[in-house]
């Protein structure tokens, strides 16, 4: 047993990749990694997930865009974004020199589409893993479209599979009925990890106005809002998979992101909150190192999935 | 550099009934940001406020330590930063954003500002006055105690001519009749501009109209002011067309000319 002074190792290992921290910058929500150099402490971040990238330059879709609801972040972005070669040209330079692990998000229309950014990324020096988003809610083909069918999802997942040799990590929509389907379903496919949850199909309206919020009517929910819903579905991939999974939802500091970890997540991406506190990072790493040192962890990831199921004894006070 | 500083409330003007200038201390941001910038502002302890909030710098007493947000309230998290307490701390992330570029000596430099909008102006004419000119300063509201700090600009030597709708202040009209008026001097000038949108519709025309330089600033609603979630678009002509810029990084000062103003949501 280590000592309570020993300091405690939270790197992570998921998918061959090795992450300092278990702490990501979620996908489209830490642009292109450079633009919190300022504010954040990057040695506390292990990794960061870039916008999402087509082959081709996106407008996006059209504001308003965003909208604040009770602990959450209503957003209908419509994947603006650079296009890969933009990203591999003016982008990926900046990225290899922070150090951490980078996962390129990719998103198409078609599974071809998907597959030959699949293929260009192989060859660009400094991608750790490619996490394929197949769950924006945000887009008119492409996104959730596959990730709400478990076929659709493999095939794409295989495709991608195909055209590289790098991780491939498909992000998962909580907008399906059994999450377990559709983790097994990547997972034999050829997936080396999964991400989840992404944002929750959501609405809200002016009632003053009776118009939507947003431009696009419905957008995608983010923030604490969702953590308990994605706690649960983290917890329930964990029953259906073997691969590791990088968990997402709402996580504010180091019991959340704990929460996750404990319900079988290897690492976690924060990304609501980065926007409200850049300090997040350096607060929940301090926060898990504190904890790891309190119930004497050597290492954090010793920790996945470690959910204790008997609930007979459970602590007073709320 | 951007920093994230916590400041407290040191001090609180009541304006109008719903409008109050704000002096926060930070040695920092009271000395580093430019005229037309920004601060991303939280109020902390209040979870039902997740998202921080834009607020264009006023003016800055670098003596004091201490800068000031003109702040109207428009919605709980307006709401919830002019019942801060005095000592009461605010987490500032700043100085975000463009800033107004100045004009060459050669220019008359004319500002035009509706209620609120006036906000990043103080600033700018203390930088003027520090190079020895004087802008014209038009200031439009509904009625008179919607001419928000218009002392300060006289304090400045600055030109102000006011208008209300209700005649209570200056001309009974609207400040882009002031405009017209200033504009019939036709000398070579500077349009700066920041206020409601059909407001900034008819300077834009009247700028384009005769060819004069016309900055405008444009606030959005942002949820993270560093140019990462894009929520904050204005869609504007560019090198390859026509793209959405964000006006937490690209802007909140922008080129009027590039404002694609047919394609902005927010003719408020």
């Amino acid at each position: 047993m280590p000592s309570i002074n020993a300091e405690p190792d939270l790197s992570v290992e998921v998918a061959g990749i090795r992450f300092r921290t278990p702490l990501i910058a979620a996908s489209g929500t830490f642009g292109y990694g450079t633009e919190y150099l300022d504010v954040a402490d990057y040695d506390a971040i292990g990794g960061i997930a870039v916008k999402g990238l087509y082959l081709a330059p996106r407008e996006g879709a059209p504001p308003p865009r965003i909208w604040e609801t009770p602990s959450g972040m209503l957003n209908a972005i419509g994947l603006q974004e650079v296009g890969i070669e933009r990203f591999v040209e003016e982008k990926m330079p900046g990225l290899r020199e922070l150090g951490v692990a980078i996962l390129v998000n990719i998103c198409g229309s078609t599974l071809e589409e998907y597959a030959e950014l699949a293929g260009i990324l192989d060859d660009v020096e400094g991608v750790s893993g490619i996490e394929m988003n197949i769950s924006c809610p945000n887009v008119h083909q492409g996104g959730i479209l596959f990730g709400c069918d478990p076929l659709m999802a493999a095939s794409v997942t295989e495709a991608v599979r195909a055209r590289t040799s790098l991780p491939v990590i498909p992000k998962l929509t909580p907008n399906v009925t059994d999450i377990g389907v559709v983790a097994r379903a990547v997972e034999a496919a050829g997936a080396s990890a999964i991400s989840l949850i992404n944002t929750i199909p959501a609405m809200a309206i002016d009632v003053e106005t009776r118009k939507p919020r947003l431009a696009n009517v419905v957008g995608g929910l983010s923030g604490p809002a969702i953590r308990p819903i994605a706690v649960r579905l983290v917890h329930q991939a964990r029953q259906a998979v073997r691969i590791p999974i990088l968990g997402i939802g709402g996580i504010t500091n180091h019991e959340d992101a704990l929460e996750f970890i404990l319900a079988g997540a290897s690492a976690v991406q924060i990304g609501t909150m980065s926007f409200v506190d850049p300090s997040v990072w350096k607060k929940t790493r301090d926060g898990l190192a504190d904890y790891c040192r309190r119930h004497r962890v050597a290492s954090l990831s010793s920790l996945t999935g470690e959910l204790v199921a008997d609930v007979k004894a459970v602590p007073q006070g709320w | 550099m951007k920093r994230d500083e916590s400041a407290a409330l040191v001090h609180r003007e009541s304006l109008s009934p719903d409008a109050f200038l704000l002096h926060f201390e930070s040695e920092t941001l009271s000395r580093s940001f430019l005229p037309g910038q920004f601060t991303m502002l939280r109020v902390p302890d209040r979870s039902d406020l997740l998202l921080r909030r834009p607020y264009s710098f006023c003016d800055s007493r670098p003596e004091n330590g201490s800068f000031s947000l003109l702040v109207k309230i428009a919605g709980k998290g307006t709401k919830a930063l002019t019942e801060l307490p005095i000592g009461g701390r605010v987490d500032c992330l700043g100085p975000l954003g463009s800033s107004f570029r100045l004009p060459d000596d050669a220019r008359k430099p004319v500002v035009v500002a509706g209620g609120v909008g006036i906000a990043p102006f103080v600033a700018l004419c203390r930088l003027l006055a520090k190079r020895g000119l004087t802008a014209t300063v038009l200031l439009g509201g509904r009625s008179a105690h919607d001419l928000y700090l218009r002392s300060d600009f006289d304090a400045l030597g600055m030109n102000v001519r006011t208008s209300t709708e209700d005649g209570t202040h200056g001309h009974r009209g609207r400040v882009t009749d002031l405009l017209a008026k200033a504009l019939e001097e036709d000398v070579p000038m500077e349009l700066y501009s920041c206020g409601p949108t059909p407001m900034l519709l008819r300077v834009a025309a009247m700028a384009r109209e005769r060819g004069i330089p016309h900055q405008v600033s444009l606030e959005r609603r942002m949820g993270c002011g560093m140019g990462c979630c894009l929520g904050c678009v204005v869609y504007t002509r560019t090198e390859s067309g026509g793209d959405y810029l964000r006006s937490c990084t690209e802007g909140p000062v922008f080129d009027a000319e590039t404002v694609v103003w047919e394609r902005d949501p927010y003719p408020l």
